[in-house]
């Protein structure tokens, strides 16, 4: 089959991170995997994605800014006319560092925070980061790039939704990601402390409806978490479907989570992005709809979640091509109801993300 | 209960009257260019020309004689009783002072799209409540006097060109307004029996004051000058060539259309002149201008363009919060 054409780019430019955040969606053997790929590997990804049809970009990790090379990376992005796109814990990034950025082409920012409350906050990323963060949103205004706030919730926060959208309100993001913790990597292990009740999220969900009229100008995304929903989310737009993944070592995914599965991906130090991304094993393994065991495979809803998350599929039934548990239909719905029941019966401390 | 009703309503009007929108305050002020002027009269005309139409609507509503003798003498004073009578004729004579074309004008070929959709609404929001609310709607009626009076100090003062012709619709509401608003004042005061009709008189009367807001919103956007936004990349697509404009987590592919009106959002034309100029080139294509008007509104909500927000106008609501 012909690949479809990507059209966005995460660019996981390394795993390494100064924060120990325990909703981590990176993968559990993260210290394994090294930055592969040097500023010119990057600058030949950036153009030969941008040739295949990818027109945003965004750099992530990890955290990007421990990268020294960030500013020559984001060079060779708008070199190649895509859309840059930094996602960052707004640090160890400084204000020079990120005008230097700005300078070097960089069109807009994601700055995550954990909480509200410094204390909170501080706690989840597991060190002293909330009033830099702060510091660091001033930054972006001022630089006049379009600020995106990505707040994890998660049992913890989840009460503070409306201080959350005031925050970003008084911050003047122009954007607000309210992502429900996804239970990938870390924030699988720490599932029993991460996962919220039905009520929280009911009462979150009531709140965020009650802001919007508050702050038309921001757009807010909240989503009900596939855990919960009784549907699966239409991860990643499809697998292999609009998104590329390229990790710290060069592996082109179809997710950030998939290089836990068995399957056979390549690297771009090896082969060209379009190779990469149009013909390795493991990304055509799942690609549109021949894979569909039924139910999804006569479901109407196929088109619009794509069979939900293969990683999930794997993480709690061992097989990737089985239907996403968190489908109400689906033949292990089970397995995911009694995970949510036993996670919502003992919540534990999360343990911080560590070198394994 | 009346005495009460009374207080709420006239507090609505004091937050809400369209006499402190900033277009309203900058006409006032006498900082309006002759072709927002022009803007103003060319759009406010479809305002005047639902007015019968709502009085109409509110006529078939009443099953009183007396009521109906009042209301009617509303139909009359935009209509005339005679061909060149009434009040409809009166703004045409202030659309050709002002250097419209009085056809043109009637024609309602060049309304925006919003002032439109705005009126539309109150002729709607007639139709489809009660007698009670649409009466209460009306009561814009009790700021319309003294705003009329305003405006006549400021043309004579600061826009001299229009001269006396221009300014008779204007002295004909001072007189009219006053005895149309305290008719439908004591009407209403008198016929809200419940706290429920109370309520339903304040948010009636909430409602208007928002369409006239809405209206002067969509004029005061026809003289922004709107930009590619700073966030905005413009770019052809890197498979067909098409017209592209990447955002923050999005992209908009535009038509050919699309890429002709932006290359004209260079921050030095107007919403207006962008559409005239569109209307010039393609005169075998009906309604380019509010379409025009519609397409910038729609890319400004998508974040592709911006237009200078120290013209932006505030709800009143947002400009209290603000104050406090």
């Amino acid at each position: 089959m012909s690949a479809p054409r990507p059209f966005n780019l995460i660019a996981e430019l390394t795993y390494r991170c100064p924060l120990r955040c325990t909703y981590c969606s990176n993968p559990l053997d993260w210290a394994q995997v090294r930055d592969g790929l040097s500023a010119d590997d990057w600058g030949r990804v950036f153009r030969e994605a941008a040739q295949l049809g990818v027109l945003h970009v965004g750099l992530t990790g990890g955290e990007p800014s421990v990268r020294t090379d960030l500013p020559a990376i984001v060079a060779h992005a708008a070199q190649a006319e895509l859309y840059a796109h930094l996602v960052t814990a707004g640090t160890p990034l400084d204000r020079v560092g990120l005008e230097a950025l700005a300078e070097a082409g960089l069109r807009s920012v994601q700055l995550s925070l954990q909480d509200t409350i410094p204390d909170e906050s501080d706690a989840v990323a597991g060190g002293t980061f909330f009033a830099r963060k702060l510091a660091f949103a001033a930054w972006v205004r001022e630089l006049g790039l379009p600020l995106t706030l990505n707040v994890v919730l998660q049992r913890r926060n989840l009460a503070r939704v409306t201080d959350v959208i005031e925050m970003a309100a008084k911050l003047g993001a122009h954007r607000l990601e309210l992502a429900n913790v996804q239970l990938h990597g870390w924030a699988l292990e720490n599932r029993a402390a991460l996962l919220p009740t039905r009520e929280q999220l009911d009462d979150a969900a009531a709140a965020v409806h009650a802001c919007r009229e508050r702050h038309p100008d921001l757009e807010i995304l909240f989503v009900l978490p596939d855990w919960f929903a009784g549907r699966p989310k239409p991860c990643m737009g499809g697998w292999g479907r609009s998104h590329a993944v390229v990790a710290p070592d060069g592996s082109v995914l179809p997710c950030h989570g998939a290089r836990a599965l068995p399957l056979e991906f390549w690297s771009i130090r090896d082969r060209s992005f379009a190779e990469c991304w149009g013909d390795a094993p493991g990304m055509n393994a799942y690609r549109g709809e021949d894979w569909m065991p039924d139910p999804c495979r006569s479901c109407d809803e196929r088109t619009r979640d794509f069979g939900g998350c293969r990683c999930q599929a794997f993480a709690l039934t061992g097989d990737a091509a089985n239907t996403d548990p968190a489908c109400s239909l689906a033949p292990h719905h089970d397995v995911l109801v009694a995970a949510r029941n036993a996670a919502g019966a003992e919540p534990t401390e999360a343990v911080h993300r560590e070198v394994r | 209960m009346s005495a009460q009703l009374e207080a709420r309503l006239r507090q609505v009007l004091a937050e809400r009257y369209h006499d402190k929108h900033p277009f309203n305050v900058r006409m006032h002020e006498g900082t309006l260019s002759r072709e927002e002027i022009q803007t103003w009269v060319r759009n406010r005309y479809y305002y005047q020309t639902r007015i019968p139409l709502k009085d109409s609507v509110i006529l078939t509503k009443s099953g009183d004689p007396a009521f109906r003798r009042e209301w009617v003498q509303r139909i009359h004073d935009h209509d005339g009783v005679a061909p060149g009578e009434g009040g409809l004729e009166r703004w045409l004579d202030l659309a050709e002072v002002v250097g419209l074309e009085r056809a043109e004008v009637e024609s309602l070929a060049g309304v925006l799209p919003g002032v439109r959709a705005a009126c539309d609404d109150y002729v709607r929001l007639v139709e489809e409540r009660e007698l009670l609310e649409a009466v209460a709607s009306s009561l814009t009626e009790i700021g319309a006097a003294e705003i009329m009076k305003v405006r006549l100090v400021a043309f004579e003062k600061h826009y001299p060109w229009v001269g006396e012709r221009g300014l008779a619709y204007f002295r004909g509401r001072v007189e009219q307004a006053p005895r149309d608003a305290g008719w439908g004042l004591a009407w209403v005061l008198s016929h809200a029996r419940s706290a429920e009709d109370a309520d339903r008189c304040v948010a009636a009367l909430e409602k208007k004051c928002e369409i006239l807001w809405r209206l002067l919103d969509a004029v005061e956007y026809a003289h922004r000058t709107p930009r590619l936004s700073k966030a905005a990349q413009r770019r052809p697509d890197p498979q067909d060539g098409r017209a592209t404009v990447v955002l923050p987590e999005r992209a908009v592919r535009l038509n050919a259309s699309g890429e002709e009106i932006l290359d004209l959002c260079d921050g030095d034309h107007t919403a207006d002149a962008i559409g005239r100029e569109l209307g010039g080139r393609h005169p075998e294509i009906a309604g380019v201008v509010p379409d025009v008007h519609a397409f910038l509104a729609d890319m400004e909500r998508l974040g592709v363009l911006e237009s200078s927000p120290s013209a932006k106008s505030q709800a009143p609501e947002a400009s209290e919060e603000r104050a406090t």
